[in-house]
């Protein structure tokens, strides 16, 4: 049988206009326009079978949401080619449009100033789904996802969390086989966040439909996938078990460390120093992970430390290093 | 049967959206009231006042006004909110579910947003229509009828047309919210039958501005004015206008899929 996606060597390019800041380069930006290509994609290749949940990871900025785009159908490819459930995606056969669906968690598809319920109707009726199998789809989405309390109240007084809950449940009323999932659990909390994993996973078992998922949350990913796919700079760089990756980049532990005094003690000595724009007060080190133990115990032992803490480092900062090293 | 099953779902809700605030609601309500009172005064200054004008009978004013009011209606019901909705999808990006629906994008893009408050403008203008070609039935015949209202419709085809050539310009500029702006001013020339402009200016509000299509045309053919090669030939334009605007649709959803990011 043939794979449920299959991308062959997929390319996109893309044009962007640039231009100086200022005042002058905006009015001559006005007349003639500089364009910089971006390659955000680059020859990628990977098959993806049905029924797996395959996460798919990367920096920002990487080419995630660009090949999303191209495998629901979205975007042209420069070059190369995608197959999904045996369609060529770009070419928007309704057919294909049914049998998949694509959810972004920063884009709204329900109306705002209605109950999710009015929405979910209109869409029954975009995708022509019959009342009964309407009805059973439902309560199954019902069951897991607990919509019921929420498909009373008008969209924009849900919660973010609620919210995602019923973008999501949209988005599988047509019994979709395969879901391309864009950071679909993105500004929630971690109660949150685990009750949409559970759910996907859940979904899967039952269905049997194939995933691929974009996220920034590295618990998302262990949890859900057992296979990643990495790419970076637009290209394709690990595409295998999650297990394998870790033991590539489980060497790495973060240690931050918050002194007593001043910061004025040099760190670099024992590991090497990197920047955490989201916590200010702590400064983190790098070091190996079979060098934690040793290095904790030297810096406790040499500086006034106030407060100390080992953790992985962050699942994008992972990634860049592992493949920029 | 889908179209129509759709068009009503989206009725539904829009009909739910504008019931979604009350004291919204209620201001809508009066308004609209207020504005329909305003037209049939404006209306009754009009006929109490002028017999003919450019040499047309009052009754063929009053179907070219009810003619021109199913314009105005088009526009305000269905064009206007529809690209205020598509200009900003295309700019937050929601214009992405939109392509992905497994439905025509043009007839989704130009249908789902309906100004529910305007139906009776409809109702008027459909009343306007009904008693000024009844009005002129002395010198009509059901032949000049049925050519009126197939024009009529052909008219809205290409007034459609325009529009969509219009909005779909926004996937190239991404910004380009002035669309409608300039289809309300071309659409405004149609006010008045075009043989009270002077020559130079009826070439323009005829052939190059196609808007005068969907108001005065339709009336010269209420009046006997037009030859059967001309009828056809206005059939034939809306025919191939609106073959052209879906074509140019689609090349800007191709663009658009080929720009965004």
């Amino acid at each position: 049988m043939s794979p449920t996606i299959h991308v062959q060597q997929l390319s996109k390019t893309y044009k962007v206009p640039e231009r100086e800041g200022g005042f002058s380069a905006a009015v001559r930006g006005f007349f003639k326009r500089k364009y910089k290509e971006v390659k955000a994609v680059q020859r990628v290749d990977f098959k993806i079978e049905q029924g797996e949940i395959v996460g798919f990871l990367g920096p920002n900025g990487a080419g995630k949401t660009t090949t999303l785009k191209m495998l629901s159908g979205l975007l042209h490819p420069s070059n190369g080619n995608a197959s999904v459930l045996g369609f060529t995606p770009w070419e928007l056969k309704p057919d294909y449009l049914r049998s998949m669906t694509l959810v972004m968690g920063q884009r709204n598809r329900l109306s705002w100033d209605i109950p999710a319920a009015d929405s979910f109707l209109l869409h029954q009726a975009i995708y022509r789904i019959p009342d009964n199998e309407y009805k059973q789809t439902y309560k199954e989405l019902d069951e897991l996802l607990e919509l019921e309390p929420l498909m009373k109240k008008p969209v924009r007084n849900l919660s973010l969390g609620e919210r995602m809950k019923c973008e999501i449940a949209a988005g599988l009323l047509h019994r979709p086989k395969v879901l391309f999932l864009d950071e679909p659990t993105i500004g929630l909390d971690i109660t949150g966040q685990a009750r949409i994993r559970e759910f996907l996973r859940e979904y899967n078992k039952r269905t049997g439909a194939t995933i691929l998922l974009t996220s920034h949350y590295m618990a998302d990913v262990t949890a859900l996938c057992e296979r990643i796919i990495i790419i970076h700079h637009g290209q394709l760089k690990y595409d295998g078990g999650i297990s394998d990756l870790s033991k590539k980049i489980a060497p790495f532990k973060l240690i931050g460390v918050m002194l007593a005094e001043s910061n004025s003690h040099d760190l670099s000595k024992y590991g090497e120093l990197v920047q955490n724009e989201e916590d200010w007060e702590k400064q983190y080190i790098q070091v190996k992970a079979e060098d934690v133990t040793r290095v904790t115990s030297r810096l406790l032992a040499d500086l006034p430390i106030h407060d100390i803490t080992i953790a992985d480092p962050p699942i994008e900062d992972v990634i860049e290093q592992a493949f920029n090293s | 049967m889908q179209t129509l099953k759709l068009l009503s779902a989206f009725f539904k809700m829009n009909v739910q959206m504008s019931l979604a605030y009350r004291a919204d609601t209620v201001v809508n309500i009066l308004l609209n009231l207020m504005w329909l009172g305003w037209e049939l005064l404006s209306l009754n200054i009009i006929f109490s006042n002028t017999e003919t004008l450019g040499g047309w009978g009052l009754g063929e004013l009053i179907a070219l006004l009810g003619v021109f009011r199913l314009v105005n209606t088009l526009m305000i019901a269905l064009i206007w909110p529809n690209t205020e909705k598509f200009n900003q999808s295309i700019r937050d990006g929601s214009m992405d579910y939109t392509i992905l629906q497994p439905v025509n994008s043009m007839f989704l893009v130009t249908f789902s947003r309906i100004t529910v408050w305007r139906f009776w403008d409809l109702i008027l203008a459909v009343v306007l229509i009904v008693v000024g070609v009844n009005m002129s039935t002395a010198t009509t015949t059901p032949l000049q009828i049925l050519t009126f209202i197939l024009l009529a419709i052909t008219g809205m085809i290409i007034i459609y047309s325009l529009w969509i050539v219009l909005i779909a310009l926004t996937f190239w500029f991404v910004k380009f919210d002035n669309n409608v702006t300039i289809l309300q001013a071309l659409l405004d020339a149609g006010r008045y039958p075009a043989t009270v402009y002077p020559v130079w200016l009826r070439i323009i509000v005829t052939f190059i501005i196609p808007i005068a299509v969907a108001t005065t045309i339709p009336l010269q053919a209420l009046r006997g004015e037009l030859e059967m090669t001309q009828i056809l030939t206005f059939i034939l334009v809306s025919i191939v206008s609106f073959f052209l605007a879906s074509r140019i649709w689609r090349a800007g959803l191709k663009q658009y899929s080929g720009a965004s990011s």
